[in-house]
């Protein structure tokens, strides 16, 4: 049952990735587009994203609820030192989400939309930063684990785990993935004219995150960080990293001969293979703390409580996948429909 | 301000919030899927327009919901992180089955929202009551996790280590049903109300007076007729509290002597000092009636209690007063309501004026309703096992992050509010 939990964990953790990224890099998209496309930029995202980013976003909540059944002496450590950054995770999903909905659902469009438009656009950056901050600190090795935390200071117990140039970097290699997953995915739903723009973005975020990933190595390397050392040195995180990297090529075919479900895929397995690679580095020790690693099969909840939530999982999968696959299905037949129709929306 | 002070405020600062949002997410999706209904079977464009007015509320209001409950999930563990780390995996069934209700409230709502004139009809309608019950679900699986922390259950507590758990045993606590009865009843009594007041100023106001007429009779329905049921279930629950927290009845009541034959003070001002009731009407053995279904059964006091277990009297007996009050007064206006569907001369400028009136009452005995239930806790996080102050988060300054989320969440509540006159005002310059 075990592998069960820790299997819709890393599903979880992946569709959260995913989908909730490219609902994030929906919004850095816009913000860094010209006026004029940022209209279409919010169009296509209605469109694409309105039916489906609730349901994106509940695939947080279940990581977490796994986290803190399953796990909890590993969801303690979040919880506690992570507060700060968590804190401000919390707060930017909520702008968004609230401005999301109040832009296409207030029934007087006037210039409130700007305000909308604006809060949306910057949580949209402003989340995925500190999300990859979060995951940055748990690898960064910078989280003191001490049997009285008021022996340390304010500082070093909730600053420095993730105030460090690794977890800055983290953050920013996730927030320019998150571009590149979402433009990616708008190319396939918009006109000749108007893809051309999104695969510009699709270009410019694959350098991005391939600069990023290349100052944290050279940073990690030259100032003997433990987690990137670990990571050079682990064959199976090098091959897919190398890997990932040698899918942007097959990416750039799709992509050009207009196969917009086969692009998606292998941008989604290439985001696939650099999270299994960040986890494999060090796997099962998820939290690389300043004197230990902390391993995530360690530290699990009793027997019954992991057979119990196994059961769950499954009965709450067979329920939910269907339904799900069946959402994204729908609205993607219904999309060919309207451009029949020459579009109502 | 103490870390624990702030951390409790910021909890039921966050909660009071995020059950607005949660009940109106949860009771409209039925009044739209009735008026929705009704467009079916009539054919009438009125309730066309009704049903999609209504269907933009319960997006917005879903989707506050959604973020502030995500904020929730959030905040148990980074406010509580020593209550999480020891009672969420005790707990975590009835989350993670919350979260598939969730789900599926989400995909159905993508379904309801989108769907029109795309999926079938009978279909799309179906979307729409699923959203319902997912939601309802939703709800009665989270009360699951309140109700744990008032009668916990599901395993063993020996030197200070949690044995033997037993996650299902510990969902089906036996505080769970009262609970979940109650806080249903209260949500489609608190939305109902609230609704049908809204509508019933547009009709007062004489803006489209069949439109708004339609939509009272459909919100005040389903809130009358959960007020009016509301006693019953408010009864097992005062008899359940009697036997399971003896103490927390003993702060509802402010009865601070054990009794037999107790009297139910009604009203009130509490002295904590000179442990009396001032200004009150006692109606003699009431109370021991009401607890224990026999005039003369003996009614524990709070003195009878250490006094590091005893909960704020006062703030649990104003709560408790207030809670009651608005009940019956609800109660009255859902009996009145009916009786008026036979006198149809009673539908004056009066009658909708009282509705309007009576539009925010039931929130306010809902937010009572869990102050009760919460303050009359304390000082214990989890009953007679863990208590609050030692399960706070030892990072200082949680005073801070309570004032972020006061500014935040007033600024939401102020928008919403906004929108949803925004709403109502496009809603009545319509063609329908």
């Amino acid at each position: 049952m075990l592998y069960v939990v820790l299997f819709f964990l890393i599903f979880s953790l992946y569709l959260y990735v995913v989908l909730g990224g490219a609902d994030y890099g929906a919004g850095i998209v816009e913000l860094f587009s010209s006026e004029e496309n940022q209209k279409i930029t919010k169009k296509t995202i209605y469109r694409v994203m309105g039916p489906v980013w609730e349901a994106n976003h509940i695939w947080i909540i279940i990581l977490i609820v796994i986290l803190w059944i399953a796990f909890p002496a590993y969801y303690n450590i979040m919880v506690v030192n992570l507060h700060i950054p968590l804190t401000i995770v919390l707060l930017g999903v909520t702008l968004r989400g609230v401005a999301f909905v109040f832009r296409h659902y207030d029934a007087v469009i006037d210039n409130s939309q700007k305000l909308y438009d604006g809060m949306f656009k910057i949580s949209s950056l402003i989340t995925p930063i500190f999300l990859g901050m979060v995951f940055g600190a748990l690898i960064g090795g910078k989280i003191k684990i001490v049997d009285d935390i008021s022996t340390l200071t304010f500082y070093e117990a909730f600053i420095r785990p993730w105030f460090n140039v690794f977890s800055i970097l983290v953050g920013l290699f996730f927030a320019a993935l998150c571009a590149f997953l979402s433009s990616v995915l708008l190319i396939g739903e918009s006109e000749k004219e108007v893809s051309k723009i999104y695969i510009r973005k699709a270009n410019i975020a694959t350098v991005i995150v391939f600069i990023v990933g290349l100052i944290t190595f050279i940073y990690g390397y030259v100032f003997e960080h433990v987690f990137v050392q670990d990571f050079l040195q682990n064959n199976y995180a090098l091959t897919f990293m190398l890997l990932s990297g040698g899918l942007l090529i097959p990416l750039r075919i799709t992509i050009r001969k207009g196969r917009r479900v086969l692009s998606r895929f292998f941008a989604g397995l290439q985001v696939f293979l650099i999270l299994l690679a960040a986890l494999v580095s060090h796997f099962p020790d998820i939290i690389v703390t300043e004197t230990s690693s902390i391993s995530l099969l360690e530290n699990i909840a009793p027997d019954s409580v992991i057979k119990v939530l196994g059961i769950s999982l499954i009965i709450g999968g067979a329920i939910i996948l269907p339904g799900l696959f069946h959402l994204l299905k729908s609205f993607k037949m219904i999309k060919i429909l309207e451009q029949h129709n020459n579009r109502s929306i | 301000m103490e870390n624990l002070d702030a951390a409790r405020l910021q909890m039921a600062f966050t909660l009071i919030f995020h059950i607005v949002f949660a009940c109106i997410g949860m009771v409209m999706p039925f009044f739209m899927v009735v008026s929705h209904y009704k467009w079916l079977k009539t054919r009438d464009k009125i309730y066309l327009t009704l049903t999609k007015s209504w269907q933009k509320g319960v997006a917005i209001f879903f989707v506050t919901g959604a973020v502030s409950g995500t904020a929730l999930s959030f905040e148990l563990g980074l406010l509580w992180p020593e209550f999480m780390k020891h009672a969420g995996p005790i707990i975590g069934m009835p989350f993670s089955l919350e979260g598939a209700a969730f789900f599926v409230e989400a995909i159905a709502l993508g379904f309801y929202l989108y769907g029109w004139n795309k999926l079938p009809e009978k279909f799309h309608w179906f979307t729409g009551i699923i959203i319902g019950l997912s939601g309802v679900a939703s709800g009665i699986l989270v009360v699951a996790a309140n109700g744990w922390m008032n009668s916990p259950t599901g395993f063993d507590y020996i030197d200070g280590q949690f044995l033997n758990i037993d996650p299902v045993k510990a969902m089906l606590n036996p505080a769970w049903f009262t609970q979940a009865l109650h806080m249903t009843l209260a949500a489609f009594t608190a939305t109902g109300f609230a609704v049908a007041g809204i509508h019933a100023f547009q009709v007062y106001k004489k803006r489209k007076v069949a439109l708004h007429k339609k939509a009272f009779k459909i919100a005040i329905t389903f809130g009358a007729i959960a007020a009016i049921l509301q006693p019953i279930s408010g009864d097992i629950s005062a008899k359940d509290i009697a036997k399971r927290q003896p103490v927390k009845l003993a702060a509802m009541e402010a009865h601070y002597h054990t009794e037999k034959g107790a009297p139910l003070y009604i009203g009130g001002v509490v002295d904590t000092k000179t442990q009396e009731v001032k200004y009150k009407i006692a109606l003699p053995g009431m109370l021991s009636f009401l607890a224990f279904g026999d005039f003369d059964a003996e009614v524990k006091g709070l003195n009878d209690f250490p006094e590091d277990e005893r909960p704020n009297v006062a703030i649990v007996h104003y709560a408790f007063q207030i809670m009651v009050g608005i009940g019956t007064l609800l109660l009255f206006a859902g009996i009145l309501y009916f009786i008026s569907l036979k006198r149809k001369k009673w539908f004056n400028n009066k009658y909708w004026l009282l509705f309007v009136f009576l539009a925010p009452m039931g929130f306010i005995a809902l937010e009572a309703g869990w102050i009760v239930t919460e303050v009359g806790r304390q000082p214990w996080i989890i009953h007679k096992i863990m208590r609050t102050k030692d399960a706070v988060t030892p990072m200082p300054g949680i005073v801070f992050s309570f004032y972020m989320y006061v500014a935040v969440y007033l600024t939401l509540a102020i928008a919403v509010t906004w929108l949803m006159l925004r709403q109502i005002k496009v809603l009545n310059n319509s063609n329908h």
